[in-house]
């Protein structure tokens, strides 16, 4: 009897310790992909006027934007500020805690002193702006979500090579488009024996859109490496783990995603106003008070 | 006329010859300005900054000047050096075998833990501190950037690594030159390693590690100022720089010759230029480069030329329009 797919990081990580079995035509794929993908880079960059001094900066953010809403594709970078982006952090935070320190319980507290050694103050600042109720409202939340995620956390071996905030980017069109961004956790891949595995940590609520930012960054990290990632898991806090296979398929769907977003990067750049998409994300949106369609949107939706 | 051709590399007198111009440029430069300049060390990230925008370097003033200290931010690469040659050390004893690659995070936390030495130089002493404290999280923050660093310079290089490797700034010290009759100036460079032997041959490169960059327009110029400062510092100039790239895996070779060389003493020079008209005048926004680093410029409300960049028609970010 065929064994079950795998389910969880720990399942993934047990199940793939053998030899890398790279599919024959894997390294052809890739530079397939290369090529189209720099193909369709120099078109935007023709259009854009984009150059290696002045490139078009994709993120997974950007990518995501661009393709929901380009209006939000435009808005100034979201505030750090929220209950709900200092909780997303945290929750990653401890995910890469307990990746680090395996034998020390990855606590909230000990996400935040983490995220405050990397430089980044602004949870620890956000908490303590809070009144005492709403912040222990707050860490008594994220408590619950860091507890989900790391409760099955597994003990990872040295062998996989774990990395946190692993940087991966693409220079396109001889770096008139980069793409870029940082894994969550990395794991095997070159010069190792074993296969490259990424994971995506999400702190909110599984939806999805999700699988999209893990699926950009296994085509990076395929670019970057000459070799595909086995799979991408996606650990949500609420206790969901979606773990994707790499197939070549998924790989040509993310390529196209990155060219419509270049295409539609493009046409903003020399002057084409914005669409506006309304969507849930409208109530989230920093630019939402000056958007009609979004404002319209908000207002007819029914309450959940 | 160039000397530094690849047939008859002259790497002694090439970088002899180097010496003298960038330590009479010095002269001439300090000669011309006010006393009291004090003391200018040259690095990389002065020169960077020169480079981007002089008068968002001068500024800075002294805080931002000189080192900021060691944090998980600025100890990443030298723990994962001081780490990997540790390593390297401890699997190249006779009778070792083969050495399998090294495992970065472990890597990184053996070497760690082997800090003890309170008094120790450099970022030894610093880890042996925090681990001292107890700062457990400032200690995992160090192991995430340096095992990260690791990671990414094995990709790029390969495993094993090239026989004729040998890892600067490892904790060893950092070479530096300080220019003959010119007080108080000295320059040093950030390489991170070399590839063959430095010898009067000169048939060695430079090899400098970026495990992540935007500014790929300052990787040119990142091997220019390294390959001038190597040659300095060495008293031997290399044949090429090698810059890697761990977030693309990329490789750019800089072959150096005589106008890579004047380049990079140009950006030295400029450094310590700079900091005579910060004593004579300090920050000045007419010498203001708009660019990206306005964002975080600490004096971008100050600058005039920063504000109109930051707010002007047009203006990108990241190649899209500012909320259009």
């Amino acid at each position: 009897m065929a064994d079950p797919p795998p389910r969880t990081l720990a399942d993934v990580l047990a199940g793939a310790v053998g030899p890398v079995a790279v599919p024959a035509d894997d390294a052809e794929q890739i530079d397939h992909l290369r090529l189209r993908l720099d193909e369709a880079a120099r078109a935007a960059a023709a259009v854009a006027g984009w150059t290696p001094d002045a490139p078009l900066r994709l993120t997974k953010g950007v990518v995501t934007w661009l393709l929901r809403c380009p209006r939000r594709a435009l808005a100034p970078p979201e505030s750090s500020g929220s209950d709900d982006v200092v909780a997303g952090l945290i929750v990653d935070a401890a995910a890469k805690v307990a990746t680090l320190v395996p034998q020390r319980a990855a606590t909230v507290e000990a996400a935040v002193a983490f995220l405050v050694a990397t430089g980044d103050e602004g949870v620890a600042d956000h908490l303590a702006s809070l009144a005492p109720a709403a912040r222990a409202a707050l860490l008594a939340d994220v408590g619950t979500r860091v507890a989900q995620l790391t409760s099955g956390w597994p003990a990872v071996e040295p062998d996989w090579w774990p990395r946190v905030e692993e940087p991966v980017r693409a220079r396109l069109a001889d770096g008139a488009v980069t793409v870029g961004g940082r894994v969550d956790l990395a794991f095997g891949g070159p010069p190792t024996s074993r296969p490259a595995v990424l994971v995506e940590v999400k702190g909110g609520r599984w939806y999805d859109g999700m699988r999209a930012d893990a699926h950009l960054y296994a085509i990076l990290v395929a670019l970057r490496d000459g070799r595909s990632p086995s799979a991408a898991v996606t650990v949500v806090a609420d206790g969901t783990t979606q773990v994707e296979p790499i197939r070549p398929a998924l790989l040509a769907h993310a390529a196209e995603r990155l060219d419509e977003a270049m295409q539609v990067a493009a046409a903003l750049a020399v002057g084409e106003a914005p669409a506006a998409r309304p969507g849930p994300y409208c109530d989230h949106c920093p630019v939402r008070a000056d958007c009609p369609a979004g404002t319209s949107w908000r207002a007819t939706k029914v309450p959940a | 006329m160039t000397s530094a051709t690849r047939g008859g590399w002259d790497a002694v007198g090439t970088a002899d010859r180097l010496r003298r111009r960038v330590a009479d440029e010095l002269g001439a430069v300090l000669a011309a300005g006010p006393v009291g300049v004090g003391r200018v060390h040259v690095g990389w990230v002065a020169a960077r900054d020169v480079a981007g925008c002089a008068a968002r370097y001068r500024g800075q003033g002294e805080d931002g000047w000189g080192f900021p200290g060691w944090s998980p931010a600025t100890a990443a690469g030298a723990v994962a050096r001081a780490a990997l040659l540790a390593y390297l050390d401890d699997h190249e004893r006779p009778g070792s075998g083969a050495a399998p690659p090294p495992a970065p995070l472990g890597t990184v936390r053996q070497w760690m833990r082997s800090c003890r030495d309170l008094s120790a130089d450099g970022v030894a002493g610093w880890v042996a501190e925090r681990r001292d404290d107890g700062d457990a999280a400032v200690l995992a923050a160090t192991a995430a950037g340096a095992s990260r660093w690791l990671a990414g310079f094995l990709r790029v290089m390969g495993w094993p690594l090239p026989a004729d490797l040998g890892l600067l700034n490892a904790g060893q010290g950092t070479l530096t030159w300080r220019p003959a009759g010119v007080a108080g100036v000295s320059v040093s460079g950030g390489a991170d390693a070399r590839l063959g032997r430095v010898s009067g041959a000169g048939r060695f490169s430079l090899v400098v590690h970026r495990p992540a960059g935007g500014d790929d327009g300052a990787v040119e110029v990142r091997a220019t100022f390294e390959a001038a400062a190597g040659a300095l510092a060495r008293g031997i100039a290399p044949e090429a720089v090698l810059v890697t790239a761990g977030d693309t895996g990329e490789r750019l070779r800089l072959a150096v010759d005589d106008d890579v060389l004047a380049a990079g003493g140009g950006l030295v020079v400029d450094v310590v230029r700079q900091r005579v008209i910060a004593t004579e005048r300090g920050f000045d926004p007419a010498d203001a480069t708009p660019g990206a680093a306005c964002r975080h410029c600490e004096r971008a409300l100050e600058c005039p030329p920063g504000q109109a960049w930051l707010h002007g028609p047009g203006h990108a970010r990241g190649g899209l329009p500012v909320g259009a």
